[in-house]
Formats: structure tokens, sequence, C-alpha cells
């Protein structure tokens, strides 16, 4: 590309620069080269996956011959630097390690290839190296599976792929079966914006596996979200709400069960940082699309919407209060840049109550959130901080959720949850107001 | 010319397969005959190949093209005279040129004399020359090969008022290899024509010969027993004959034909060509690498034949479900192209007539490792005509001119055998030998040059064969070896350039020459090879180390 650049003594020269700096590898281009063109995409971000990668791969491999067995597909790991050997894992298996026991044979051969962008994981990069190999491999249909996830079922990818590749959408979100109390970020957070503010009910906008159309990764790809400054974590998030905004078909489908392989460490603040911080960012950048939408729509579901396990677990209340309450009093100069004095007052009202009487009632929830949202829109403090401040607030929400929801049946805990929703939507116009009174 | 004197002859051959019917027709009758096909040897001679492959030629009710014989030692009367044939033998051979016959050892017409005795009576001498049964029960495990026409392997015969077993179409009764005279007549029928000079024979149907209860009748021992019997007494009698094996089966079934090099001297490889089809549709090589490397070693004196057209449908018993649904949706999606279980099509439509991969499917049948076998007309690019029945519709006319009834014969159109192709894309005003021959760049002089290219080394004959694997799966590369000669093939079987690297670090400070244009390519290094090919392009080279 050419730029032209004033010199310092008036005149002007000219710089040339030969080629933007890839991020791919010449070695992971070699082998796309040799994949060439597919008509899917099976994308593995990894990172010290060994124990399970290969059975991961060999899922893969049997759905790809199962549903797809004259598509050109091919399996992509972007690895985040594994010291395990995951990469070799990945690229090892075979179909024929399977074959004898499931009786499959390919037509074709099945590509699996890995790269490593980075020594440590960062899930923005990973997907954009993912997005990369799509657009140059020219993929019909793509989908994302999380190696996190400890029980890939053999049917997860064809319930991803086939509303793109058969049906035409663009973007295929899963819903699963979970517990109650699990995924309360989502619960809380994350569906009841994205359903307000962008007028759309996915139920995990924010999802470690998701299957998208080339179109529209190659136009996310293209998208200024990579270099824009922003932290990549949350990135699927992003991907989410760009396909909203874009026009794109969404839909989603019902995966079942989620487990988790348990990992050391896992902190609420990063956590917050991927969903609230990248949902907040967003709602910075997309103020045009979401600000006019009023109400929501139900996108089309394959399966159920989402499913509910009620069995007791055992939830440290006295613990979450006492983190809640320590919060509230020791971030009060934060909480007084960020949040209006009613909040505050509120909150401060409610930090004093004791367990068996604690509540922190929706509207007052819906409130904070967007206080927050509009506080980090306007950088009132660092944008990091504001997320942080927000880890003991949602603290105490998720002890009002679990006291609220204790004994609920699965129908009361959705509608509980949808409560919450139009309680989102209901105040959107105060975000609004507080929104553009920031500005 | 003279006939090369190697009894390994069939290694190196390039084998022309033609229905003498279907050629040329000399006395105006509509029908080709042998007189016909003697006046055309010249052009074979100039097309390259040395050996012929003649369909049934036998006195025949022709309910099944000449495959339901209904006299061993004779010559259909529409093809000629005994003494035509031995002048069309004596002409080929003047011209280096050797003839395989057709042998169908494992039934006969219900026409024949020796069925029609064994039908007359239970106490007839020939009665046990077929196989009988009082009741349609036995060898249930038999699958039936006919399955659009066939119910069972038993026809009722109202005559002896019993079943009798047949495979095939139920007017062709199976005879009996356990009875002793039947064998015995079997082999003087082939030393009828040994006698005469002929060099080879084709055997049709050859697993299922014997029956046993609770087998599928197939391969069995007592089949190999009799073939074997029969081997021996060629190679005592004939030396130099050969013997080529119908037995449309999987690699290792395949492999006891050829039993310690005692048995059958080549035998088709059946199921490597509708895998060479799909190899280039699917624009991968997975599937011609991995049917060659579950195909065994076979004995240093025998060979397979290859070949990707004949005069049956596209044969898709050797493949999986999976791989049958894909070649018939991607080869036949005009159902009334179907037939049994296969594709009732010649090459060039198969291919849509595009030049470049009739050329790597040309290309690949010459280089792979084995006997080509070239389907009549298919060297200038034939089509075929699926309205006609059964599988007639790839045995139409030879295309010779674009003149009356396409030079085939002088007869009234109404009377040839078989209506010639006349449709503005394959038919004879357009594709034609008369036309091909006239210009430099139509099929048929491509085809002349690469069988001689062929033809120039024994390499691809009778050499190893070692598979490079690059890392594009588009690419097919392996290296032929035979002594101090290396041939390195490269096939792109992808409809898009393609660039590619091959590790040749085992042939380091070689030199490639191109073996068609004799171009000199740079010098292998320690450095991967690095080749750019055109969609559906291929190279074969020789290593040299100069």
């Amino acid at each position: 590309m050419t730029r032209l650049n004033k010199g310092t003594r008036g005149t002007r020269r000219t710089e040339i620069k030969l080629a933007e700096e890839s991020f791919l590898t010449d070695d992971f281009l070699r082998q796309l080269i040799n994949v060439g063109e597919v008509d899917i995409l099976v994308g593995l971000p990894t990172h010290n996956n060994a124990k399970t990668i290969g059975s991961i791969v060999q899922t893969i491999q049997t759905d790809i011959l199962r549903g797809f067995p004259r598509e050109r597909t091919v399996i992509i790991n972007a690895d985040g630097g594994s010291r395990d050997g995951t990469p070799e894992l990945v690229t090892e298996v075979s179909i024929d390690d399977v074959r004898p026991a499931s009786n499959l044979n390919a037509l074709r051969t099945l590509h699996s290839i890995s790269t490593r962008y980075a020594t440590s994981p960062e899930s923005g990069v990973a997907l954009r190296t993912i997005l990369a190999a799509a657009e140059l491999l020219r993929a019909k249909a793509c989908v994302v599976l999380s190696p996190e996830s400890a029980n890939i079922d053999s049917e997860w990818l064809s319930k991803l792929l086939l509303p793109i590749y058969r049906d035409g959408f663009d973007l295929v979100t899963p819903t699963y079966r979970r517990h109650k109390l699990e995924g309360l970020l989502i619960t809380n957070l994350v569906y009841p914006i994205v359903r307000a503010l962008y007028g759309v009910r996915i139920r995990e906008a924010y999802a470690s596996e998701f299957g998208f159309s080339g179109r529209f990764g190659s136009q996310f790809l293209g998208q200024n979200v990579w270099n824009d400054g922003t932290d990549s974590a949350g990135i699927e998030l992003r991907f989410t709400l760009a396909a909203i905004t874009g026009g794109y078909r969404v839909c989603q489908s019902f995966l079942g069960d989620k487990d988790h392989i348990e990992r050391r460490g896992a902190d609420l603040v990063p956590a917050l940082r991927q969903t609230a911080g990248a949902l907040f960012s967003a709602l910075d950048a997309d103020f045009r699309a979401w600000s006019g939408v009023v109400g929501s729509q139900p996108v089309p579901t394959t399966g159920a919407e989402q499913k509910l396990l009620l069995e007791s677990v055992r939830v440290n209340g006295k613990r979450l209060r006492e983190m809640f309450s320590t919060g509230v009093a020791e971030l009060d100069s934060v909480f007084q840049s960020i949040l209006s004095p009613s909040t505050l007052a509120e909150l401060q009202r409610i930090a004093r109550l004791q367990e068996e009487e604690f509540h922190y009632p929706a509207e007052l929830w819906v409130r904070t959130v967007y206080e927050f949202a509009a506080a980090y829109q306007k950088s009132v403090i660092s944008r990091d901080h504001v997320i942080q401040a927000l880890a003991p607030l949602f603290r105490g929400r998720v002890l009002a959720f679990v006291i609220e929801n204790r004994n609920a049946s699965a129908d009361d805990v959705e509608n509980n949850i949808e409560g919450l929703c139009l309680e989102f939507e209901r105040l959107k116009p105060y975000l609004l107001q507080i929104w553009k009174s920031r500005e | 010319m003279q006939l090369n004197r190697d009894v390994l002859w069939y290694k190196d051959a390039i084998i022309y397969q033609v229905h003498v019917r279907t050629f040329h027709d000399s006395n105006g009758d509509g029908i080709g005959d042998f007189p016909g096909l003697e006046a055309k040897l010249d052009y074979l001679q100039e097309l390259g190949i040395s050996a012929i492959w003649l369909m049934p030629f036998f006195p025949s009710p022709l309910r099944d093209d000449g495959y339901d014989i209904a006299d061993y030692n004779a010559v259909h009367s529409s093809y000629g005279t005994l003494d035509d044939f031995r002048k069309f033998l004596a002409s080929a051979h003047d011209r280096g040129i050797r003839v395989i016959i057709e042998m169908v050892l494992n039934h006969t017409s219900d026409q024949h004399p020796w069925f029609q005795e064994s039908r007359s009576s239970r106490d007839n001498s020939r009665r046990d020359w077929y196989v009988w049964s009082d009741t349609n029960t036995p060898y249930k495990e038999a699958r039936i090969i006919f399955l659009d026409t066939e119910k069972s392997n038993w026809a009722w015969d109202p005559i002896s008022k019993s079943y009798y077993w047949h495979r095939f179409f139920s007017h062709q009764p199976d005879l009996n290899y356990d009875n002793p005279a039947v064998r015995e007549q079997m082999w003087k029928v082939m030393e009828f024509w040994l006698e005469m000079g002929v060099d080879g024979f084709r055997l049709d149907a050859v697993p299922y010969l014997v029956e046993r209860e609770g087998t599928n009748c197939e391969n069995l021992p007592e089949t190999h027993a009799v073939l074997k019997e029969l081997r021996q007494r060629l190679d005592e009698q004939f030396p130099g004959r050969m013997l080529l094996a119908e037995a449309n089966q999987w690699p290792a079934d395949l492999r006891p034909y050829f039993g310690d090099g005692d048995e059958f001297h080549m035998a088709f490889h059946f199921p490597l060509m509708p895998r060479m089809f799909m190899g280039v549709k699917l624009e991968d090589r997975k599937p011609i690498t991995e049917i060659l490397q579950q195909t065994p070693e076979i004995p240093p004196s025998c060979q397979w034949s290859l070949f990707l057209r004949n005069h049956d449908e596209l044969t898709l018993e050797m493949v999986t479900d999976m791989e049958r649904d894909y070649m018939y949706d991607t080869y036949a999606g005009n159902k009334t192209m179907r037939l049994n279980l296969g594709i009732r099509r010649r090459l060039a439509p198969l291919l849509d007539n595009d030049r470049r991969r009739i050329e790597l499917m040309n290309g690949m049948l010459m280089s792979l490792p084995g006997t080509p076998i070239i389907y009549y007309g298919d060297e200038i690019g034939m089509g075929d005509n699926i309205s006609l029945g059964d599988r007639n519709g790839v045995r139409t006319p030879m295309q010779w001119s674009g003149g009356w009834n396409g030079g085939f014969s002088t007869a009234d159109p109404k009377r040839l055998y078989a209506p010639l192709i006349d449709d503005p894309v394959y038919g004879y005003p357009a594709v034609n030998v008369l036309r091909q021959t006239e210009s430099e760049h139509l099929l048929l002089n491509w085809m002349r040059r690469i069988i001689a290219v062929r033809r120039s080394t024994a390499v691809f004959g009778r050499g190893s064969i070692e598979f490079l694997y690059p890392a594009s799966h588009r690419i097919l590369a392996y290296v032929r070896q035979l002594g101090n000669e290396t041939i390195l093939v490269v096939n792109n079987l992808s409809s898009t350039a393609q660039a590619v690297e091959l590790d040749l670090g085992s042939y380091k400070g070689n030199i490639l020459i191109e073996m068609s244009g004799k171009n000199i390519f740079p010098r292998v290094s320690d450095l991967p090879y690095l080749l750019t090919m055109g969609p559906y392009q291929f190279y074969w080279f020789w290593l040299r180390r100069i």
C-alpha cells in the first residue's frame, strides 16, 4: 500500500509499505494452500487440551463422515501455546482409528491442520485465525467448538452446521440443558441486555460453540474490531452482536447438556471482562443500531430453547453477602462516579440486610447495570476499573437470584428470568436517557 | 512386423477392446464382420495398440450380446466364417498385434445343443452337464447378479420339470464343473482356438464355476482348482498364451486368481476403475491411493488389467453404498443411465466431454501399474445413446467418418444392427476417425502420442510403484521404477491450478525430463521440488542422473 506523509521541510515523500504484516504464519499458510477450497470448516481453539482433544477430533470426524461425507472439510486448530502436545494430537488423530468400530468410510481426505498463534491463549486471536482460514479457504459453513466443553456430543457439529449449510442461516448460537444456577452471568446480564437493547432473544449470545456462514465470517473479519484497542476477550459476543446489527440471519440450536472441564483459578473479574466488558464496549460502537430498537423478537430455534436441571446445589450465601457488603462499603468512592445517588443509596441499604432477608430487586439490578454501561461508555474512570467494580454487585445479584430460585421449579425460574428481561426492556428508555445526558 | 516372442508380452501390451459387430461392415448388411475388422487393422496399428480383445463372436441367439453361446467352435454367420477369422488373425499377427478372444466358461445359451440334450430327459448322457434341482432352494446364499431382471438363480424348465441353475440371465444355464466331462470339453474348446493361433482368452465370469451349499458360490477352492487345471494344460501345450480373468471382486478376493503364478496371467482390477472417476470428481487422490494400498502383491509373472470403460456398465459393485450413491449422483443424475449396480455410459460423456479430464484419466490408465485396455471409440471420444436398452447404448457402430453411416456400413441405415450416435455433440459428423486424423490437436492424435510414450519404456508395464504423498491431496504422484529407469508421474486431479511441493530427496541430483516433449526441468536439490500444474494436468518425467 502507498501512504503519503508530509515531509518535515514542506516536501512530500512517498513511503512504500510492501505488505501488511500477516498474523498467519508461513507454515500455516502453506498448509492452507494444500487444503484448498472447502465447504465446511471446523475451528478448534485450544490451550493445553491434550487430555480430551483426541476424542473431540474423533467425534468431529465421525460426525463429518455421517452427516457431510461428500463435503470438502477441514479442522483448523488455533492453539494458544499448549505445552502438552495438543496441536500434534489434533493432526495425528485419524479417522482410521474410529472407522473399524463405526464402519465409516471417508470419500475424501479429511484435513486437520494446526497453527500456534501465540505463546498464551487469547480467544480473539484464535477466532481471528479461524476466520482468516475460513476466508482463504472460501468455506461455506463454519463451526467453532470449544475443547473446554467436556461432553461434545457427536451431533453437535450437525446441529450447528445444518442451519447454515442447508437452511441459509448466517449464525447459529447454542442453547443447552443447564442447571438453574449455572451460567448466571448469561441469565442475569448478557441475555437480558442483548434482548432488551438489540431486540433479539438469543439465549447464549456469548457462546463457545457456534456456527457461522462464510460470508458473515468474512464480513466480521474485515470489521475494525481487531485493532480498535479493545481487549479481544469476549470477541465471541461481539461476533454475535455483529450478526444482529449486520442484519444476518440468526438462529439457535439446542445441543443438550454442557459440561465444563474443571479449571483452577476461574475468577469473576476476567469473566466480567469477557461479558460485561465486551458488551459495554459493543454498546458504545453499536449505539445507532440498538438505540431505536423497541421490544424484542424470538429467533428461530431448533429443539428446546432452554432446559433447566433442578437438583439442589450448595451455595455459600454468607460469603456472597459478605463480598457484596464489603464491596459496597469499600468501593463507595468509585460507585459515586458510576452510579446515581438513588441507586447507590439503595445498594447501601440492601448491603445491610442479613442473608435470610437479602433481596436485590430486578429493577435495582437493571438500573445498576445500565448506569455501569453508561459510565463505561463515558470512561468516567478507567474502563477496567468500572468492570472490576461491578464484581461485588454481581455477587449480590447472584445471591438474590439463588435465594429467589432456591426451591423454584423450572417454569418458575424461567418466569423469573423472563421477568428480569422484561424489566431490562422496560427500563431501556432510562439507559437512553443517562447515555445521552452523559454525552 | 513380427510378434514379440517374450512370454510376458501381456505386461507391456496395450489392449484394444472391440466387438466385431461394431467396428466395420464389409458386406453392407449393417453388421460389422471379420473382413471389416481386418480392413481396419492399419488404423489400430497406427493407434499403437499391441493386442485386440474380441468380444464373443460365436453363434448365439444374441440375447446377451453373444455371451449366450450356442456353439463354441464356429463364428456367428453375421460376422463371417472361420476362414474369415483365420485371415483376420494372420493379418493382425503380421502387424505385431495379438488377438485375445472371449471365452464364456460359466454358462452357455439355453439354445446350445448341450443344454437341449440335457433338458430333454433326466436320463440323457448330458443331463449332468448343467446344474439341476427338483427344488429352487439350494445355494440360497448366492447373490443375484442381474438384480434388474432376475428374481432367482433358479429357473423352472417345463421340459424336464425341474429347476436349473443360472448366475446370470435365466436363458444362460450354468455348466456343471463338478462333471469331469464338462471340464474336458471346455478345454477342448480352448484348444480349438489356441491351435488356430489366438494369443489368449478373456475368461468370462470365472468366480462362479462351482457351487457349494452353505457358501455364496463365489471364489470357491473348487473353482480355483478348475482354473489351475486349465492353466496347466495351457502352459504345457501352448506356452506364451495368456489367460485374463473377469472376476468383479475386491483385490483381496482377486488375489487367489493369480495363485502362485499358476492360475491367471492377468485379472481386471475392477475396484480401481470407479475410484479413478471418484478421485477426479472429488478432486482428491484418496479413493485411488486407498484402493491401491489395499491391492495385494501379485506374482512377478502376473499383471493387473486396467480400464476406464468397457462394453458393460461402469460397475459399482466394488464400492461402498456411500460411494455408489455419490457416483450415481455425480455421474448418472438421469436415472435411465443406471443399470444393475452401475452406470451405462461411455468415457467422454461421463467426463462431460472435457478434453482435459479425458486426457488425465487416460494418463492415469497408462501410468498406473497394469496393462491398459482401451474400449473401442473412446480414443476419439465417442458418445453413448441411453435411449437404447440394456448396455446397447455403449455398443453403437464405430464412427469412421462424417459420411454415410459414419463410414461404418454401406447398408440402409434402417438395417444397421444399432443406430449410429447422431447427436450434435457426439454424433458421427462431429466425432469420427477421419476428422480426427486430419487434425494434430484432436483426441485421436493425442491418444497415439500417449500410447507411443507409454510403449517407449517397459517401466509402466513392469516397474514398481511408490506413492509420494505431497501435502496437497489434489495431487496424485508416484514413482515407477524398473532396473535403472525411474519415472515420476504427477497428476493434478483438480479443476484449478495447483502448486505442489514434492519430496524428491531420494533423487537428489537427478534432472527431470518431461517424456512427451523431452524438455529438461530443473535438477532435484535438497529443497522440495516445486511444480505448478494447470487444471487436470499431468506430467510424466524421466528421472535421470546425468
